[in-house]
């Protein structure tokens, strides 16, 4: 760095150290943020990034903490989100703080509602935020109701809200997990004017191609200590990873070739479905084959009906039209989630804190729960031998926290995301769907995941693989399945594989297609 | 923070010393061995209630019927052996079969239907009143013919002999030594973390004298009364099927995180079911002690029930929104609440007093769990 005039800055941490019982979260970080710049926070799970912002926002209050936060050069106590917010800054996590019943306009303006004598001014509400979300490039209505909006839109709509209330610090904590890559662009886009327009911006995220694309400074915690501060000018991604993990990591999808047999275990044919009975079709006669020792990828954009599939073959969604299913030969026309487990087939679920965790139980609650019959004699659990069970898969996907009785609920995303793994891998299933498993995890869970997919088809087992990111679907998959508005768009072995071709798939316009 | 989390554990324990103390004190026949016989048998037809409704909060539901199904099925058999001259027991076991009807018909209207619990309960409670009033015509019906004992009137009137009551006592340390040695061998002999001996010991010891002070106490007047043995055996079965079964392991998923539990294979729909077909049982158990103990069935019987066995489960601990609850903190819940009870109408608090002070002890147990149990 060239010495020039010491700007003075927004904000900054001096040796902050944060313990929970049993661990130490943060120790000695110290960073700081200048006004007007985008600066990149990166680190494993478990690195201490959500706990540091939660200091940033009041969330773990002054006192709680060793170490100093200042504001403007001067010493800042918050005590809660409130006085956080009052100094100018604002956090996006990932859980959503929306209200569900309410309009998108409603969310937006939540605590801050537009009043005219004395009364919500619903036309001012309604056409303010008709303009933000105009200005944002959402073609959203202000009227609709957020749970009728998708993953992706309701993040989006966080994000206006935060923008909108004219933070001088914005911290986003992994904005771009569900997002499509012309949603991400759009919000780049505008974290890049909001920056020209002098708010500063903490990012977070596990995308390091987006990092790069953003930030002017990245800095890289592990372990709960701050290890560098870069420019991003100097950086390289992976100079960035290696800091992060501490080691080299050579190769990012370490895919050994398919020891595929060549025997199907899963064959869809002509598959159409919607959601209740009477709607019209969300998946269209689709058809494919899974077999033994594969990675079967599955792409496609949003609302494409990925998740919707693989639910769907699991048993929790959807009625269905047409179509057959056959699991080892057997047909499945009705399939719940309690047959399909026990034939085999188990999903690691996207949304795994809806979908996936009980959040208030522990690890070892949680991890046994689709096996419990498994430890059980005659009505009784047999507790020492699923404790040590629960053990074995605890060790094996190394999950950070202080033993298998720690509530999942405090873990983080990586963390939680391996107990949804073990869980579905505890019952020993012949075919797994893994739905976006490397979801805001970091790049070293993220290779642990890719670890487990070649194991487990080392192990003759079938995967099947849904993935928003091209790059994990190319350097996983086997063969790659991309959907297109419920159909199938095309389907590429691995030698066919290129980002335009996939892509090209996915938006139907097999015109480009070379089979 | 620290004091917080030592004061926890405690604070039940606490609240029920102090309510104990302020009525002793008040009127020292409270701590007589008559009144607290009296007591235990109160406690113990409100508890197995309790438990029941513990099973169905678990999961995010609730029951609001319970109450009037109490008069109802106690009804239904007290009809059968008073008019119809059924033996006791045929006429219990009658009942006890339309009660599990009853609820297995809720739960799947609950559960295939999707109507939430609160409504199906809520017409259950209006429903089960009318047909208990039909079912005794609006008049007293005794539990026995004439004089005569029967197994019905004997429920609430049976006194265990001192020596089988002392002999019971030393048969229960015994055993739960017994079992919890034979856990703490499985879980050394698997190299599993145990609780320090000094501490299990201790726990042990202060349970197996709390058991034998109970026996010594109600010896002191007439004996262990029947009703306490099937509140323990309901408790220790509760017990055993929240902590050591797959199907209790569901009831806490399921009030967890259902949609979870869904997806981790469980049949939701059957475990829901099985809770309420248990409630039936809870609420049969319930209406026979609680009819016998008003001697006969009138129309108050059951009257308000189901709020005193919500409320012991939510001053014991257990959330409202499911998923955490233990079932030694709903029978403190409900020790709590009959030592209320019992300690206001020895002191001849006014009815509406006594409403009063039920509420505001529910309201104030909410506040303390809440203000204090999360750190």
């Amino acid at each position: 760095m060239i010495a020039t005039a010491p700007t003075p800055c927004i904000l900054e941490t001096r040796n902050l150290t944060k313990r929970f019982p049993g661990v130490t979260a943060l120790r000695d970080v110290s960073f700081n943020l200048k006004p007007g710049e985008i600066h990149a926070l990166c680190g494993e799970n478990g690195a201490g990034k959500s706990t540091l912002i939660k200091l940033l926002s009041g969330i773990h209050p002054h006192g709680s903490y060793e170490g100093e936060l200042r504001v403007d050069g001067g010493a800042a106590t918050f005590k809660s989100i409130r006085d956080a917010e009052k100094s100018g800054i604002a956090v996006i996590t990932q859980e959503f703080a929306l209200v569900d019943e309410l309009s998108v306009a409603e969310n937006i303006f939540l605590g801050r509602e537009p009043m005219r004598h004395g009364r919500i001014d619903w036309l001012a509400m309604h056409s303010r935020a008709n303009s933000l979300l105009a200005g944002f490039g959402l073609a959203i209505a202000s009227e609709t109701l957020v749970k009728d909006l998708g993953v992706g839109h309701k993040q989006l709509i966080e994000i206006v809200r935060a923008i909108d209330k004219k933070s001088r610090v914005l911290v986003l904590d992994e904005p771009t997990a569900a997002l499509s890559d012309q949603e991400v662009a759009v919000l780049l886009d505008h974290l890049r004017r909001l920056r020209d327009a002098g708010t500063t911006c903490v990012y977070i995220s596990h995308k390091l191609d987006e990092v790069f694309a953003i930030a002017d400074r990245i800095t890289v915690l592990r372990d709960g200590a701050s290890i560098v501060t870069l420019g991003a000018d100097t950086a390289t991604i992976p100079l960035i990873i290696k800091h992060m993990v501490g080691r080299e990591i050579t190769d990012l999808f370490p895919r050994k070739p398919s020891v595929a047999t060549g025997k199907t275990v899963l064959s869809v044919h002509n598959l159409t479905c919607s959601r209740t009975r009477g709607e019209a079709p969300l998946l269209k006669d689709i058809s494919f084959d899974l077999h033994e020792g594969e990675v079967l990828g599955i792409g496609g954009l949003m609302g494409a009906g990925r998740t919707e599939l693989l639910m769907h073959l699991f048993g929790a969604w959807g009625v269905r039209h047409g179509g057959s299913v056959n699991l080892r030969g057997k047909p499945v026309d009705h399939p719940t989630p309690t047959r399909s487990i026990r034939d085999g087939l188990v999903l690691a679920s996207e949304d795994r804190r809806r979908y996936g965790l009980i959040l208030s139980q522990t690890i070892g609650f949680n991890l046994s729960l689709s096996s419990i019959h498994a430890f059980t004699h005659k009505t009784k659990i047999d507790a020492p031998s699923e404790y040590l069970r629960n053990q074995q898969f605890f060790d094996q996907l190394r999950v950070k926290a202080p033993g298998q009785s720690s509530i999942v609920g405090g873990l983080s995303g990586g963390n939680q995301q391996k107990v949804v793994l073990g869980k579905a891998l505890m019952t020993g299933p012949s075919i797994v769907f893994l739905d976006e498993p490397t979801r805001g995890i970091d790049v070293g869970a993220k290779l642990e995941v890719y670890e487990l997919i070649n194991r487990l088809t080392a192990e003759g087992k079938a995967v099947v693989l849904v993935s928003s990111e091209l790059p994990e679907l190319m350097g996983m998959s086997d063969r790659i399945l991309m959907l297109c508005e419920g159909r199938v768009g095309g389907e590429f072995s691995r030698r066919e594989f290129t980002q335009e071709r996939l892509l090209a798939a996915a938006m139907g316009r097999t015109d480009t297609l070379a089979a | 923070m620290n004091f917080k989390s030592a004061l926890k554990p405690l604070a039940m324990p606490l609240a029920l010393v102090a309510i104990c103390a302020f009525f002793a004190l008040r009127e020292p026949v409270f701590l007589s061995p008559r009144n607290l016989t009296q007591l235990f048998i109160e406690f113990s037809v409100v508890a197995t209630l309790a438990l029941g409704v513990f099973m169905i909060i678990l999961t995010g539901n609730i029951d609001l019927s319970v109450g009037s199904g109490v008069g109802l099925i106690g009804g239904v058999a007290a009809v059968l052996v008073f008019k119809q001259d059924w033996p006791a027991p045929l006429a219990m076991g009658a009942a006890l079969v339309v009660s599990m009807l009853l609820w297995t018909l809720m739960g799947t209207l609950i559960v295939k239907q999707k109507i939430p619990s609160f409504i199906i309960t809520l017409g259950g409670l209006l429903i089960f009143k009318g047909l208990f009033w039909l079912v005794i015509e609006n008049s007293t019906i005794p539990v026995s013919r004439g004089d005569e004992d029967n197994l019905y009137s004997l429920l609430t009137t049976y006194y265990l002999p001192s020596f089988a009551g002392l002999a019971l006592a030393a048969a229960i340390a015994a055993g739960s030594a017994w079992l919890l040695y034979s856990a703490r061998r499985a879980r050394r002999s698997h190299k599993l973390p145990v609780e320090a001996s000094a501490k299990a010991i201790g726990k042990w010891a202060a349970t197996a004298a709390a058991v034998f002070a109970v026996v010594i106490v109600c010896n002191q007047f007439r004996g262990v009364p029947l009703s306490l043995l099937i509140l323990a055996a309901t408790a220790t079965t509760v017990y055993f099927l929240t902590r050591h079964t797959p199907f209790g392991r569901y009831l806490y998923a399921i009030g967890g995180n259902e949609e979870a539990a869904v997806l981790s294979g469980i049949n939701v729909h059957r475990v829901l079911i099985g809770a309420f077909v248990l409630m039936g049982v809870a609420v049969a158990i319930t209406g026979f002690m609680m009819t016998a103990y008003s001697g006969a069935s009138t129309t108050t019987v059951g009257d308000l029930m189901e709020l005193d066995a919500i409320a012991a489960c939510v001053i014991g601990g257990t959330a409202l929104k499911g998923g955490r609850g233990t079932v030694w903190g709903v029978l403190f819940g409900a020790l709590i609440m009959t030592a209320l009870l019992n300690g206001m109408t020895l002191i001849a608090v006014p009815p509406e007093l006594k409403f009063i002070a039920r509420g505001s002890v529910l309201a104030l147990a909410v506040w303390v769990d809440v203000r204090f149990g999360r750190t």
